[in-house]
């Protein structure tokens, strides 16, 4: 195994295209050494990107916010940009592991890992998260939902990287979360994380609802189901009912892995209405 | 001013907080050699043959030895069932088939993964229920031609390890008259010791002798195991003692270190080995999973009648110290509560699983938790409030316990229940939608296994305490025993220094476990620094022209009481006598007498008596998330008695540590098998409590002096964890109105019981 | 860890406890390993090797970071700190201090993993609520204490830095 060090993103997509399926991608490396230390078959080249500067950022351009790579799960917890804009992407980075994670774990490694326990990915997608990828033959762009193939299968090509992440903030009116159930209070993967992003009217009526889930055998999705269920819905003595987008989140669960999938099913319609009732709070500038 | 009740500094605080502490996984000598173990990778098996090739073309690897290249026959400590290396069969996953020695440790490891093992799996026998059920395929096929040490009876027979049956007759007539019968099935998985420092070992041989240097909690245990693998004597077996980085009970027996020894002698060079992060989990002696059930016949007013008690307890594949737990139901079963005429079946049996072990507490846990969980189970059926029947049918002072030791000083239970009543009522306290409160109470022994000290007074006046006592992290050494023998030598805590283990330079030493080296060898240095004081103060009083009796000795000065000018130091004195008699040293052994009891009061009992009681009283008080099905522990009170606190602070730590143990095994902790294979496989999966999960808790220590103790101290560090599963349960249940009688209450059960309830 | 198999060699600079290092690393290697074997610094220890229980922690331009999961490749230009630099060869950190005074100590084997994370929380937030601590612990795990007297003694420690630093 090689280990080379890059400087900018042209010498990591050389790299990448040189390498192709035998070079690995090392940011943090919070997978991707644990794996190799493991014994799992490891790469021929480990491609450490960690010291390009070009990646690290968070910008909001054009009403977009766009997140550089290598942006450190630690940043993401505590930058007051993301708090504002993006309080749950801000809320899945600190329910990731510790601060020995989130010091060196980044958004992008995250994302390429695609674990179906992945914090960030809901939180992403409730967004509409766009990945900004580049390889030596050019650039694309992908949406997240349809990035993610499987649980630790993505739509990247082994001569891409990806470069930025580019994510929709809140508008007015509007709120979201993330929560997480683990069994401890940190550390653990999440055996059910819900995202919940909510926008209402200035009557009260849910225009627009995006609900996404981490934690089962699926890599992170939204469910449009559930999401149909609340659009729609006035708030009722400031309260929302997510008996039937419960139940959908529910259902949804339901065809996975037998016990596991039993308390998925028992805990997202709880989860949703503790979620929504605390979105619904933070919302200001809705008439009665 | 006494040192006893305060908190001087660790002597190993400085050297712990510099990262400057050599612990035995810190060792590494010029020129040592490494090996690794290949181990079995299927629960059971017949192994067809093994290929050394793959290893030996790794660079670096030196030699894989096999079966056919180490001692044969079997060894153990109760039981010689474990083979030095598999031969024929593996029983269980991680059995050491292989043994790979290379000149780096990259090269070992990857040499053990190279070693190509063939083994024509079996379906392994997987739980004890398997175990036990008829026509089974015995674990060992061979079992009756194990030898047994010291030849007792243990009711060995087929799978069956052990068996303790305590059966004083008919029970039926109680249950025939009992207005109310009562029964519990109680189920415990295993619980993972997680000690941070993996089991190591470096070993050299020398002058033909092996030495052994290492992190263990029982050196002399060690000694005598890695003699008997080697088929030598003990004398030719020195271990040598560092800091060890947590134990918890795993840390008591042989795991690598015989493998160390043979290779050190083979290839005249030091050897050292470590367990990689996936063997720790693999086969770490484990607490052992148990099944009890417990049948009572309960007359109206509240009187149990009789007990009829069923325990199965899982081995795993070799026995280990099973069969001598086996008797611990009998001390836990009609020592805190009147159970009536009570019925005591326990049975220890192998499986294809990893060999249980020690886990600090041992079977206390599990025993505590079916027993509390009955009691409740008792008072719910009678509709009496579950503090009160408690009280009423708590044991008095002259009960005997099942094995016929009098209970001498129970009555130190009722004073924690008034106690623990005055910090945190009962009335009103788990009240509310969720919420729910609990008790559970122990009496757990004081661990009576011998020790020796010898105390030498130093040129200067200090001190020097030489012992293999252990420190494994509870303070028992680096403060408790040195306030002992400063207290007793009238010096500074700090001017007391004492050795590391090394069973070449000390007396025996049964190691750390049981709380036992505050009480024992706490006991041996006081008596042996009496000793010493008495010396001094002959000589003192020939230098002061006074009479001994008249001497006072403090912060290392001896004067004539009243007449503060005449006076020496100590280092004084003990310069004068090492120059004209000798050295003032003395030295002392102890081991706390077998209590009184019956030896008729059951068949294969190997521990005979509960030593030196101490007296527990916990209460959780906990609520559930609606949502996520989540117990969280808002309060938590300990009623500890302990004799003597030496160290307040360090009894604080024992029993925070102890509760945050307990509270893993009661809520986050798994150890789940599956085909005789551990499900978790790394150190997360094991879900152990971090500090956002664990409570302040409120702590009542109770002294009640012991007069065979030093200063009075009874054990203190082990018993904090017992309680802890079966407080909590009692709570959970409580505050859903559904028992939980199984462990661990995770949250998938909670919400399936909020779920059936609603 | 140095010398596995198949392993090429990066070269790195970076500055340990104030030192600085010129090394070539296995491309595989962790900064444990490096740290531990090539520098004899044996304080950061060995336990999971997975990054969960915290006992190899060190501080990596002042956060603290798992060392048993990072590639030492990855540390070049950077400035890491581990137990032994805290001190140095003088007197204990208030932090350490208020762990002998709190019996913060038993086995000893997480101390120094706990003692760096403390010490980056008390840098970033020198008035931590116990929230605050017990938080930023979750990656430390300690199997002997129960965590009570390590929260106290950070707590502590904070309050002595902050007169220390308006006196």
């Amino acid at each position: 195994m090689r280990f080379c060090r890059v400087r900018s993103v042209a010498e990591a997509v050389d790299e990448l295209s040189r390498w192709g399926t035998e070079g690995r991608i090392l940011a943090g490396g919070t997978d991707v050494m644990p794996q190799y230390l493991r014994g799992e078959q490891p790469p021929a080249a480990l491609i450490d990107i960690s010291g390009i500067d070009g990646l690290q950022g968070v910008s909001e351009v054009g009403g977009v916010t766009s997140i550089g790579t290598l942006v450190t799960l630690r940043r993401l917890a505590t930058a007051s940009l993301v708090a504002m804009r993006h309080p749950a992407l801000a809320q899945a980075a600190t329910a990731v592991g510790a601060w020995q994670t989130q010091t060196v774990a980044t958004l992008g490694g995250n994302i390429c890992s695609a674990a179906a326990t992945a914090d960030t990915l809901p939180a992403l997608l409730v967004a509409d998260a766009q990945l900004m990828l580049v390889s030596k033959s050019g650039r694309r762009r992908i949406g997240l939902e349809e990035f993610l193939e499987g649980p630790g299968a993505t739509a990247l090509r082994p001569t891409e990287l990806l470069r930025a992440i580019e994510a929709e903030p809140l508008g007015e009116r509007s709120a979201e979360g993330y929560v997480k159930v683990g069994r401890r209070s940190a550390m653990d993967l999440a055996v059910v994380g819900l995202a919940l992003r909510l926008s209402v009217t200035p009557t009260g009526v849910v225009n627009n609802a995006r609900i996404a889930v981490c934690g089962g055998t699926r890599p992170p999705h939204r469910v449009p189901s559930a999401e149909a269920a609340v659009v729609g819905t006035q708030l009722v003595d400031g309260r929302l009912d997510c008996t039937d987008a419960g139940a959908e989140l529910a259902s949804a669960a339901a065809p996975e892995r037998a016990r596991e999938a039993e308390y998925r099913r028992r805990v997202l319609p709880r989860l949703l209405s503790r979620l929504a009732e605390r979105c619904v709070a933070g919302i200001s500038g809705v008439g009665s | 001013m006494s040192l006893l009740g305060s908190n001087p500094a660790r002597s190993d605080a400085d050297a712990k907080l510099r990262g400057e502490a050599v612990f035995g996984a810190d060792l590494a000598r010029p020129g040592m050699l490494w090996a690794s173990i290949s181990r079995s990778p299927v629960a059971a098996g017949r192994i067809r043959s093994i290929d050394s090739g793959p290893a030996l073309k790794v660079d670096g690897v030196l030699d894989v030895l096999t079966a056919a290249d180490v001692p044969d026959g079997r060894t153990g400590v109760i039981v010689n069932d474990i083979p030095f290396l598999a031969a024929d069969y593996v029983a269980y996953e991680g059995e050491p088939v292989a043994i790979v020695v290379a000149d780096n440790r990259a090269a070992a490891d990857a040499g053990a993964q190279a070693v190509d093992i063939d083994i024509e799996p079996t379906e392994p026998v997987s739980t004890p229920e398997q175990a036990l059920a008829p026509g089974v395929r015995l674990v060992h096929p061979d079992w009756n031609r194990f030898a047994v040490t010291g030849g007792a009876d243990i009711g060995r027979d087929g799978n069956v390890v052990a068996e303790v049956v305590h059966d004083p007759g008919d029970l039926d007539e109680a249950f025939a008259v009992a207005d109310v019968v009562v029964e519990g099935t109680y189920r415990t998985p295993r619980q993972y010791q997680a000690h941070l420092e993996p089991k190591m070992a470096l070993a050299t041989y020398e002058s033909g002798r092996y030495v052994i240097e290492v992190s263990h909690q029982y050196p002399f245990r060690l000694r005598d195991r890695v003699a008997q693998m080697l088929g030598v004597a003990p004398s030719a077996v020195r271990v040598v003692g560092h800091h060890i980085g947590g134990g918890f009970g795993a840390k008591l027996d042989v795991s690598l270190e015989a493998f160390a020894a043979l290779l050190a002698r083979r290839y005249r060079r030091p050897v050292r080995m470590q367990h990689a992060a996936l063997e720790e989990r693999l086969v770490a002696p484990c607490r052992a999973n148990a099944l009890v059930s417990i049948r009572s016949a309960v007359s109206g007013d509240g009187t149990i009648l009789a007990t009829d008690v069923e325990i199965v307890s899982d081995s795993g594949a070799y026995a280990n110290n099973g069969p001598a737990l086996s008797a611990i139901p009998m001390f836990v079963f009609g020592s805190i509560y009147r159970v009536g005429t009570a019925r005591i079946r326990t049975r220890n049996v192998y499986t294809n699983t990893a060999p249980t072990g020690a886990y600090r507490g041992v079977n206390g846990p599990w025993l505590v938790f079916a027993n509390e969980r009955h009691i409740d189970a008792v008072a719910d059926a009678l509709d009496r409030d579950r503090r009160e029947f408690r009280l009423a049918s708590l044991a008095r002072d002259g009960d005997l316990m099942r094995n016929g030791q009098p209970l001498e000083e129970i009555s130190i239970l009722r004073e924690a229940f008034d106690r623990v009543d005055e910090l945190a009522p009962w009335q009103g306290a788990g009240t509310g939608e969720l919420r729910g409160v609990g008790q559970a109470a122990a009496v757990w022994l004081t661990n009576p296994m011998p020790g020796h000290a010898t105390v030498k007074l130093n040129e200067d006046g200090t001190a020097t305490v030489i012992t293999s006592a252990t420190e494994n992290g509870s303070g028992a050494v680096a403060t408790g025993l040195r306030q002992i023998a400063a207290e007793t030598l009238g010096l500074a805590a700090d001017a007391v220094t004492i050795t590391m283990p090394d069973t070449d330079a000390t007396g025996y030493d049964a190691g750390s476990q049981g709380s036992r080296t505050t009480h024992v060898v706490g006991r041996a240095i006081a008596d042996a620094s009496a000793e010493v004081r008495s010396q001094v103060l002959d000589r003192a009083s020939q230098m002061l022209e006074a009479a001994p009796e008249d001497l006072t000795i403090d912060d290392g000065v001896v004067a004539v009481a009243g007449v503060p000018a005449a006076s020496l130091t100590l280092g004084a004195v003990a310069q004068a006598a090492t120059w004209s008699d000798g050295p003032i040293t003395a030295g002392a052994s102890y081991v706390t007498p077998t209590p009184p009891h019956d030896p008729a009061c059951a068949t294969g009992m190997l521990i005979k008596g509960w030593p030196t009681p101490t007296y527990h009283l916990h209460q959780a008080e906990v609520s559930v998330d609606v949502v996520t099905g989540r117990v969280t522990v808002d309060r938590y009170v300990v009623c500890q008695e302990v004799g003597r606190a030496i160290h307040p602070d360090a009894i604080a730590g024992q029993i925070q540590g102890g509760v945050a143990q307990g509270l893993g095994f009661a809520l986050s902790e798994r150890v789940d098998l599956d085909h005789g294979r551990y499900v978790q496989r790394t150190f997360k999966a094991h879900g152990l409590p971090l500090a956002e999960d664990v409570p302040k808790v409120e702590m009542i220590v109770m002294e009640h002096v012991d007069p065979a103790g030093p200063y009075g101290a009874k054990g203190a560090a082990e018993p904090p964890i017992v309680p802890v599963a079966a407080a909590v349960a009692n709570a959970v249940s409580d505050a859903i109105g559904v028992p939980f009688d199984t462990l661990p209450i995770t949250p998938e059960a909670v919400l399936e019981a909020l779920e059936a309830e609603s | 860890m140095p010398g596995a198999a198949g392993e090429q060699s990066v070269s790195i600079r970076l500055i340990v406890n104030e030192r600085r290092h010129q090394l070539d690393v296995g491309a595989g290697e962790t900064l444990l390993s490096m740290l531990r074997e090539r520098l004899s610094l044996l304080g950061p220890k060995e336990a999971c090797c997975e990054g969960e229980c915290g006992a190899c922690t060190v501080l990596m331009d002042g956060a603290p970071v798992a060392s048993c999961i990072l590639a030492a490749g990855s540390t070049n230009g950077r400035t890491v700190l581990t137990v032994e630099g805290l001190a140095g060869t003088g007197e204990l950190t208030a932090l350490q201090q208020a762990f002998v005074s709190h019996a913060a100590v038993q086995c000893g084997y997480c101390t120094p993993g706990v003692l760096m994370v403390l010490t980056a929380l008390l840098e970033d937030t020198p008035d931590p609520s116990e929230a605050d601590v017990r938080r930023a612990l979750a990656g430390t795990i300690c199997r002997c204490t129960g965590y009570q007297q390590i929260v106290e003694a950070a707590l502590d420690a904070a309050q002595l830095m902050i007169r220390a630093a308006t006196s």
